[in-house]
């Protein structure tokens, strides 16, 4: 183990003799305690082993042949090299620029990327050919024009919608009521303290508001009306009076 | 003892090594100042050590002959800005070599497979060592046959390892740089290009000992 104390030399410098030794230029002392160590140590007499055998095995590679037109390719490839550095020495800026370029920009230029683009553009013209959207219409003018456009189509359809309208004035009506309730009794609570205050309780009764306090939206129900035809329009106003009466009794 | 890998450049005497830096000092002086029959001399002088470095490392041989291009234009275009008081040319271009192989193995980080040590052989099929090119008279079809499945193993489980410790082992165990010259080349300390070697060494000996070990 690294670290732990056996006679003579230690771990560390066993790793660090090890190289010289393989190399066969230790000699005298320190060799001998280098051996003392390496027959003391398992850990470190382990790794000597490992090293001379990966050494071994090294030793049968050998010098691999060129390919035989490398010579010619490299010749041919300097000299197109040196032609271009003559023919345009004043581009060595837009050289450089364009090799940190390609250095920046290697990641992005590889097949796969290119592959993924080309789906997309694909995918993005097919759907605007569907869409029967022309590159012209995609000026930024056209573009706000339609989107408003259809954003106003969209909420006038949502809101002329008979469900949607009858439920939206069912919760408005809801709300109406609530807070007429909480203004009664605020009146009352505050008549009351008036009256404990300065004169004996009378009775007083409390009217309900009157349909002038409601708040309407006028075009929202402009906008629903006229989508009616006239029969189905009486009918809703008859709707809207019996609600009235209704909290008018309440 | 070990068979030395290129061992003609190591194996000559030291005034023939040192003749050598000098004729390689002129010829680089010769094509910085645009000889193009120097170029060619270089080309030749350098091409095969470069391969091989980069197959390898790359562990393919169309992979190794794109990369050895590379290394020679950068070399071509370049060689105006070689000191040779630095370092040595040799230790240049295979400096160059290597930081070549590792923009090379980062960029294709994600398109590589793992492959396993039990895969068919694939990309070494095309390399061949230069002593199967000889006709070996002596040696039987069958010895033939076994040393070129081991050499196989040895280059796929090279693949295997971690990069930092390939090309450690690598340059000193295939290409015989000392430890100052492959220290210049990584960038790194001596004593940290020894504990690469040695680790590399290890390594490859565990994933051919479990190989082996199968394959019984």
């Amino acid at each position: 183990m690294l670290g732990e104390i056996k006679p003579g030399m230690q771990c560390a410098e066993f790793d660090a003799l090890l190289a010289d030794a393989i190399d066969h230029v230790l000699s005298g002392e320190r060799r001998e305690r280098f051996e003392q160590h390496k027959a003391a140590c398992a850990s470190c007499a382990s790794l000597f082993a490992e090293v001379t055998s990966g050494l071994e095995w090294l030793s049968e590679m050998e010098e691999v042949a060129p390919p035989p037109l490398l010579v010619h390719n490299i010749l041919a490839a300097t000299s197109a090299a040196g032609e271009v550095a003559e023919s345009a020495p004043r581009s060595s800026l837009w050289l450089w620029l364009r090799s940190r370029m390609q250095t920046i920009f290697a990641p992005v230029l590889t097949p796969r990327f290119g592959m993924s683009i080309g789906m997309a553009f694909f995918s993005i013209t097919l759907m605007l050919n569907l869409a029967q959207i022309r590159i012209k219409d995609l000026t930024p003018h056209n573009i706000s024009h339609a989107f408003y456009s259809n954003q106003s189509r969209l909420v006038k359809y949502y809101e002329n919608m008979r469900l949607v309208y009858e439920f939206e004035s069912r919760v408005r009506d809801l709300r109406n009521q609530s807070e007429e309730n909480v203004r009664e009794r605020q009146d009352r609570s505050r008549e009351r303290d008036k009256s404990r205050k300065q004169e004996p309780e009378q009775n007083q009764k409390t009217e309900p508001e009157g349909p002038h306090h409601r708040e309407y939206s006028r075009d929202e129900n402009l906008r629903w009306l006229a989508s009616l035809r006239s029969g189905e329009a009486v009918v809703a106003m008859r709707k809207i009076e019996n609600l009235a009466t209704q909290r008018g009794e309440l | 003892m070990l068979a030395r890998f290129a061992a003609v450049a190591d194996s000559r005497p030291v005034e023939a090594r040192v003749d050598e830096a000098q004729v390689v000092a002129q010829l680089v002086r010769r094509c910085a100042s645009g000889d193009a029959v120097a170029w060619e001399e270089i080309v030749q002088r350098f091409h095969r050590r470069i391969y091989n470095i980069c197959y390898r490392f790359a562990g393919s041989a169309d992979v190794a002959q794109e990369l050895t291009q590379e290394v020679f234009i950068k070399v071509y275009r370049t060689v105006g800005s070689f000191d040779g008081e630095k370092a040595s040319f040799n230790t240049w271009v295979t400096a160059v070599t290597r930081n070549l192989l590792v923009d090379h193995f980062r960029k294709s980080r994600n398109d590589r497979a793992t492959e396993s040590l039990d895969a068919p052989q694939g990309s070494g099929e095309d390399a061949t060592p230069l002593s199967e090119r000889l006709a070996a008279e002596s040696a039987s079809p069958q010895v033939h046959v076994e040393q070129r499945e081991r050499r196989e193993m040895v280059h796929r489980a090279l693949q295997q390892i971690s990069p930092d410790l390939r090309e450690a082992v690598i340059l000193r165990d295939l290409h015989e740089l000392d430890y100052r010259e492959i220290a210049h080349v990584l960038r790194v300390p001596e004593g940290t290009v020894k504990s690469r070697i040695n680790r590399g060494r290890a390594e490859l000996a565990r994933l051919l000992q479990r190989t082996y070990k199968q394959a019984l």
